[in-house]
């Protein structure tokens, strides 16, 4: 699979959260109030649906090889990414990984 | 009014159906930075997005169901997609679930955890993509 450099996407949206929601028919309130996610025990940020940050890590391979077809994806996540969030996809060799800013531990783990 | 029997393990819900339009495509693209769709092939993601935007019911009624306590705020754990054919604007898929397992655990955040495991594909007679999900419940008193 072609290598791709780091990868900035952000910061995340609560107006996207939202539309991802719709899409997934995904009505999780953690997504969707701070009120929830805060209960919940995810702090006082919304929390961004996981397929959201699987599309980020796709999307960085994809414009490296935008005419190549993804026949498998194994996906472990590991944290979460909250409203603005910037998030960095990185391509480490074996894997492909989803970090938040300034963090050293993934979010998301895609195997290669 | 006859109602629905709850789902159970090892089940297959009834056929749902995702509407793969370019608008939703475009979409998924402009919120994830992807490049713009040089041809019919819809972002992979829509393997996850369809999979779940496509069952006969939502997830969080589906999860209620099942007995998993979905207003607890479940956490996403794994999937693992398998595409025999890239998935493409234009076409409506065929949605099928199966409920593989649910198993209870120790959870260092929860204290107990119930794991549900499902499949599901999108088709549309032949098979498009397969995903696998594994979600993490906080435990409720009842599995």
């Amino acid at each position: 699979m072609t290598r791709f450099p780091d990868t900035a996407h952000g910061p995340i949206s609560a107006d996207d959260m939202a539309l991802w929601c719709d899409l997934l028919a995904d009505d999780n309130q953690i997504h969707l109030s701070r009120d929830a996610a805060a209960a919940a025990g995810f702090g006082p940020n919304r929390v961004n649906p996981g397929p959201a940050n699987l599309a980020y890590l796709i999307s960085a391979m994809m414009a490296a090889d935008p005419d190549g077809d993804v026949s498998r994806i194994d996906a472990q996540f590991l944290g979460n990414v909250v409203e603005g969030d910037t998030v960095i996809a990185r391509d480490e060799g074996d894997h492909a990984a989803l970090y938040r800013a300034g963090d050293d531990l993934p979010v998301v783990k895609v195997r290669r | 009014m006859t109602q629905a029997a709850a789902p159970k393990v090892g089940e297959t819900l009834p056929a749902g159906r995702f509407d793969l339009t370019a608008a939703r495509d475009d979409l998924v693209r402009r919120m994830s930075d992807a490049p713009a769709r040089s041809d019919q092939r819809a972002h992979p993601i829509f393997a996850f997005v369809g999979a779940l935007g496509g069952l006969p019911l939502p997830i969080a009624d589906l999860s209620t169901g099942l007995g998993l306590a979905f207003a607890d705020g479940p956490v996403l754990a794994r999937c693992q997609i398998d595409a025999t054919r890239p998935l493409e604007v234009g076409r409506c898929y065929t949605v099928t679930a199966r409920i593989l397992d649910i198993q209870r655990k120790p959870s260092r955040r929860f204290g107990q955890a119930d794991h549900l495991h499902l499949a599901i594909t999108l088709s549309d007679g032949a098979p498009f993509t397969e995903t696998r999900l594994h979600i993490i419940f906080p435990a409720t008193e009842t599995p």
